[in-house]
């Protein structure tokens, strides 16, 4: 799987691939899954964060992945990589949860309304808006637009490596990340657009942008 | 299809993501070369990719990553049919008692109204979130129920240790214990809470919303001599903000000991001016910003 550059804590990797823990985990290797979770949670985290939107909500998520991919290890046939099956854990563990709250699609003028509710203070830097912007726009999303986005947009998958995990072909991971950014883009144009001003951050760029 | 007939953003963003047939994508592009507004949309949706990827990915938080070890040695447990699972693992139950996340929220009850019992009467129904409510309960609350317990263990110490006294006696002295400790809670009293995470935060993870690093540490009781000097620092930083702490940490920040001090700037939006000082002088060790709860 085409991941965005390894964290420098994994630099060691090639010592033991993801696959022989996996099998010395089947094996009995009371240490072998421990080494893995260590190896992906950051990402596996960071997924269902931003699939989920919640962090308590993203920590059961997780965790119940994890404890599922410890069960079902055996399982694994082997024909996508470990971190592909974990992630494919991870996001259908999220969806389940998305599914169970039984998200309401929003219409496109609630979703603006919600944007505009949401604005954060104005003595927010411009990086802290973006994320929290960012957070409730996703939300907002039916859940198959924001898994793709997330995975794509966010996490740096190719689409391809998305699709795997979502087990859909690459068109559909295509044409759900264009219906998402499409929503989110009447959102986050005003985004863009203050983050702009915001990038005038001296007092003489002030003076020059305010006349 | 140019002049007064635009395309909407679904077909654009179809366009950048060459999911038109050849036809369609032409006609689009054509349009596009002559229309600004069209043009602007391209625009923000290629925005919408950079945004996206632009917003930072928090590593998992330490209490979130502990749970899942504990969850993961418990799961060793059970298959290997006893406790040769992870080795050692420490009391994590006792650790994680706080954590928001302990109390599911399918245990809270959505109405609290009376139940009737069998002999037909109405009994209140009891509270189901004690325990939730226990992150915002004032120090000086537990403090004082702390004495409540203590004086009454030594009671029942004296009572039996006398032999001769009335349970009417050992009330008293209840009363009396209780009523003598008060003075001594309120000097202890802190209207936050504390923790002690030692955790080294980063500039990064400050941005994140801030429950899951103050969150999960376990509640600081009374009585070890940090807390003067925590006390201390957060006063100083009270006066100066004049805002109302909620939670302080003993951490790091980016290495260097520091205090992690949360204020509520609003709560209703859950946002909180998050100042960071050195716990020796209580100084600020940067500019305050605004975070998230």
């Amino acid at each position: 799987m085409n991941s965005p550059p390894e964290p420098p804590s994994s630099a060691e990797r090639p010592a033991v691939t993801d696959a022989e823990l996996l099998t010395a985990h089947i094996n009995g290797d009371p240490h072998a899954f421990s080494e893995i979770v260590k190896r992906h949670r950051d990402r596996m985290w960071a997924v269902a964060l931003r699939t989920l939107g919640d962090p308590d909500e993203a920590a059961d998520a997780v965790q119940d992945a994890f404890v599922s991919a410890y069960r079902k290890a055996g399982t694994f046939r082997g024909e996508a990589a470990v971190t592909t099956w974990l992630h494919r854990i991870v996001v259908n563990a999220c969806l389940d949860r998305m599914r169970r709250k039984s998200v309401r699609p929003v219409a496109d003028d609630e979703l603006i309304e919600a944007a505009e509710r949401d604005t954060p203070m104005p003595d927010q830097t411009g990086e802290r808006e973006v994320s929290m912007e960012v957070s409730a726009a996703l939300k907002l999303l039916p859940t198959d637009q924001r898994a793709a986005l997330v995975l794509v947009d966010m996490m740096g998958y190719s689409v391809e490596d998305a699709a795997q995990v979502l087990e859909v072909p690459s068109g559909t991971v295509k044409s759900r990340c264009a219906r998402g950014r499409a929503k989110l883009a009447p959102i986050l144009s005003h985004l863009r657009n203050r983050s702009d001003l915001s990038r005038v951050s001296s007092a003489k760029g002030a003076e020059l942008r305010d006349g | 299809m140019t002049g007064d007939t635009h395309y909407d953003l679904e077909i654009l963003a179809e366009l950048a993501e060459g999911l038109l047939d050849a036809g369609t994508a032409r006609q689009v592009r054509e349009h596009l070369a002559v229309c600004d507004p069209c043009g602007e949309l391209l625009a923000d949706l290629a925005a919408v990719r950079e945004v996206l990827a632009a917003t930072p990915t928090p590593a998992m938080p330490m209490g979130v990553a502990l749970r899942i070890d504990k969850a993961l040695a418990a799961e060793a447990g059970s298959a290997r049919g006893g406790g040769v699972g992870l080795a050692e693992p420490p009391n994590w139950d006792e650790l994680m008692r706080d954590s928001p996340w302990e109390q599911s929220p399918r245990e809270l009850e959505p109405v609290r109204l009376g139940v009737v019992s069998d002999d037909g009467t109405i009994v209140p129904a009891k509270r189901k979130d004690a325990r939730r409510r226990r992150w915002a309960m004032p120090t000086v609350a537990a403090a004082a129920a702390a004495a409540v317990v203590g004086t009454a263990v030594l009671s029942t110490n004296l009572l039996t240790a006398g032999g001769g006294g009335t349970i009417a006696s050992g009330h008293q002295q209840l009363h009396t214990g209780t009523a003598s400790s008060p003075p001594k809670v309120d000097k202890r009293a802190r209207a936050y809470a504390l923790t002690d995470s030692g955790h080294n935060y980063s500039d990064q993870e400050l941005r994140q919303p801030l429950e899951g690093f103050l969150g999960p540490a376990p509640i600081v009781g009374g009585g070890s001599s940090d807390i003067d000097v925590v006390d201390k620092c957060v006063s100083r930083v009270a006066n100066r903000t004049k805002l109302k702490v909620f939670a302080v940490d003993q951490g790091q920040y980016n290495g260097s000991e520091a205090i992690i001090v949360t204020s509520w700037k609003n709560k209703a939006n859950k946002t909180l001016r998050v100042d960071i000082v050195d716990p020796f002088n209580c100084k600020s060790l940067r500019k305050s910003t605004v975070g998230r709860w």
